[in-house]
């Protein structure tokens, strides 16, 4: 079993490799990430996305923007545990961006406004945002 | 394009696959039980953890063939070898809207067959149920049953505990029993299991569980990061009646507790590394009809204790001091506390556990080997019941663990302890030790699955 995961891992290493080499031919990558639930599994898997483009790319070679809305603005929440990997990758120039109308929703039920990471950039509506990119060029990609 | 495109998602699942998980959670008991980790807590996450066991005793009888409690294995007191579901527990977790991480519960059943369960006979008995409101900063609130800030040993989550049974410091000075408080007869020994020529004990003596390391009450605490360094702190007021609901005797418990932690950096969870000191104390009152006279009389009960714990994979290694004044227990066949038959109903005999003195300690350390799935445990623990008395008994055990690692979530703990416990103000033979000589060693192996 540990040697069948081995293979895998080395043949999705190789293809990897040929991403890179594809990409490498372009002159800007662009990613927006869309996180739309608020689970723990899902907030770690865009944020790990994150930081292996980068890695695989360099911090200056791509552009990422993540789009939180709905249930996924939690991961923007101020308290939320991810606070310090959001602040390293938002170091590194990634942007986060919080749902405007999800915020509003939110409002509603709670009483009060979440209290919102202050790495994040508000955006009218999440999903025009990732329209918005998507015609600039963006890939989008919901991890 | 799309080619492009589905490279990308592969790599990106791919490089998620084996990228660090680098959660910030915090780590000590305190937080861990306490709180749930912000932004990420689901409505109701449903967990618990299952622990299956089987030890023999080698234990010989005393000279007229009947064995004592500590010959005999818990909590049924009934043999000297089997297989018992020591823990059966679920529960379930979470923030009751996770919009808001302000407000936060916990409540967790016990199916197994323990002194949570066993004393009076309940199939499935709550261990934990509480809030906590975290909308204070620096002084988060939590309300309900749940575990008391106190030594490692019992605040520690007890499915990452590393050996099957607790040092006998912990077992004897910490971990409260609560017998009847009517006193059972004056100038009798009342004791439900006396050496049994086959072995055998009534505990019908007590009429609650085991109090589990917990209690019912309100807890202020909370933890503050300077750099790698971690400051935390608890104070809580309880019922002091355990595992029970309501309060018994009007008086309330405090609780006070302090630790501070250089954080290595590796690890999460309960498996956080770092070098851990900490510092506790619990004050209350117990209601007893200690001189048989039909009225109950308060005494106190007093426990405090220090220690240490460091965890720096593959090594890790903890040390406890603790100390204990009054409601000294005398072992399941001496529910009135006295361990000779003269002290029953005379509170300062110096048999007599009401208004004495405890105190032990315990060092233990391990490796988890490299490179391999198995880990090796040793442990010192020595208990000094009725401390400086006549009837002190000193107990002393060595236990040499090993564990095996299915998985993250499942393991094999096998343990060899080495025991020895004898009265030391009396030769072989006498006294207490007639009943003492022949305490043997125990094997242990248990099975344990979290979920």
């Amino acid at each position: 079993m540990i040697r069948l995961l081995g293979a895998i891992l080395v043949a999705v290493t190789m293809s990897v490799g040929v991403a890179t080499s594809t990409f490498a031919a372009d002159k800007e990558k662009k990613v927006v990430l869309q996180i739309s639930d608020g689970s723990t599994e899902t907030q770690t898997l865009v944020l790990n996305v994150a930081n292996n483009l980068q890695q695989a790319y360099g911090v200056d070679n791509v552009k990422i923007e993540v789009v939180a809305f709905s249930a996924g603005l939690r991961l923007l929440f101020k308290d939320n545990e991810n606070g310090n990997r959001i602040a390293a990758l938002a170091q590194n120039g990634v942007r986060f961006s919080a749902c405007e109308n999800t915020v509003k929703g939110m409002t509603k039920i709670l009483g009060h406004p979440p209290e919102i990471n202050k790495q994040a950039v508000s955006v009218p509506a999440g999903i025009v945002r990732i329209a918005e990119l998507t015609e600039q060029g963006y890939l989008l990609v919901r991890p | 394009m799309n080619a492009i495109k589905r490279t990308l998602l592969a790599m990106a699942c791919a490089s998620a696959m084996g990228a660090t998980v680098n959660t910030a959670q915090a780590a000590n008991w305190l937080m861990l039980q306490g709180t749930e980790p912000g932004g990420t807590a689901a409505r109701a996450n449903v967990w618990g953890f299952v622990q299956v066991n089987y030890q023999a005793d080698t234990s010989e009888p005393n000279s007229t063939g009947g064995y004592i409690p500590p010959k005999l294995l818990g909590p049924d007191l009934n043999t000297q070898q089997g297989f018992n579901v020591n823990r059966a527990r679920i529960g379930v977790r979470g923030t009751p809207i996770p919009l808001d991480d302000k407000v936060n519960y916990f409540i967790l059943l016990e199916g197994g067959n323990n002194g949570i369960t066993q004393i009076d006979g309940s199939s499935v008995k709550f261990t934990d149920a509480s809030v906590t409101l975290n909308h204070i900063p620096g002084a988060r609130l939590r309300a309900g049953l749940f575990k008391y800030p106190g030594a490692e040993e019992g605040l520690q989550a007890i499915h990452t505990f590393d050996y099957v049974n607790f040092t006998e410091v912990s077992n004897q000075l910490l971990l409260e029993r609560f017998p009847n408080r009517v006193h059972p007869g004056a100038g009798t020994n009342p004791a439900p299991c006396d050496p049994q020529n086959t072995p055998a004990c009534n505990l019908n003596r007590f009429d609650g569980p085991v109090g589990a390391f917990r209690d019912v009450g309100v807890q202020l605490f909370d933890a503050f990061t300077f750099g790698n360094f971690e400051l935390s702190y608890a104070a809580m007021a309880g019922n002091g009646n355990g595992l029970n609901f309501s309060d018994n005797n009007n008086k309330l418990d405090t609780y006070l507790y302090l630790s501070g932690e250089w954080l290595t950096g590796g690890g999460q969870g309960p498996w956080r590394e770092g070098l851990k000191f900490f510092v506790w104390s619990q004050n209350g009152e117990r209601q007893f009809d200690g001189n048989a006279d039909g009225v109950y009389e308060s005494y106190d009960r007093k426990r405090a204790g220090l220690g240490m714990k460091f965890l720096k994979k593959p090594w890790r290694f903890t040390a406890e001091y603790m100390t204990g004044e009054g409601m000294i227990w005398n072992g399941p066949d001496k529910p009135t506390w006295a361990l000779v038959a003269a002290g029953d109903i005379n509170p300062a005999h110096a048999s007599n556990g009401l208004l004495a003195e405890g105190v032990g300690y315990y060092a233990e350390g391990g490796i988890y080997i490299p490179n391999t799935n198995f880990q090796v445990d040793l442990r010192y623990d020595y208990y000094s019941r009725l401390d400086g008395s006549q009837f002190q008994l000193d107990w002393k055990a060595w236990t040499l663990g090993l564990q095996y690692h299915f998985n993250k979530k499942t393991r094999a703990t096998f343990n060899y302890a080495m025991r020895d416990v004898n009265a030391p103000n009396f030769g072989t033979g006498a006294g207490p030790n007639a009943n003492l000589d022949g305490i043997g060693d125990r094997y242990s192996l248990q099975l344990t699955t979290i979920f």
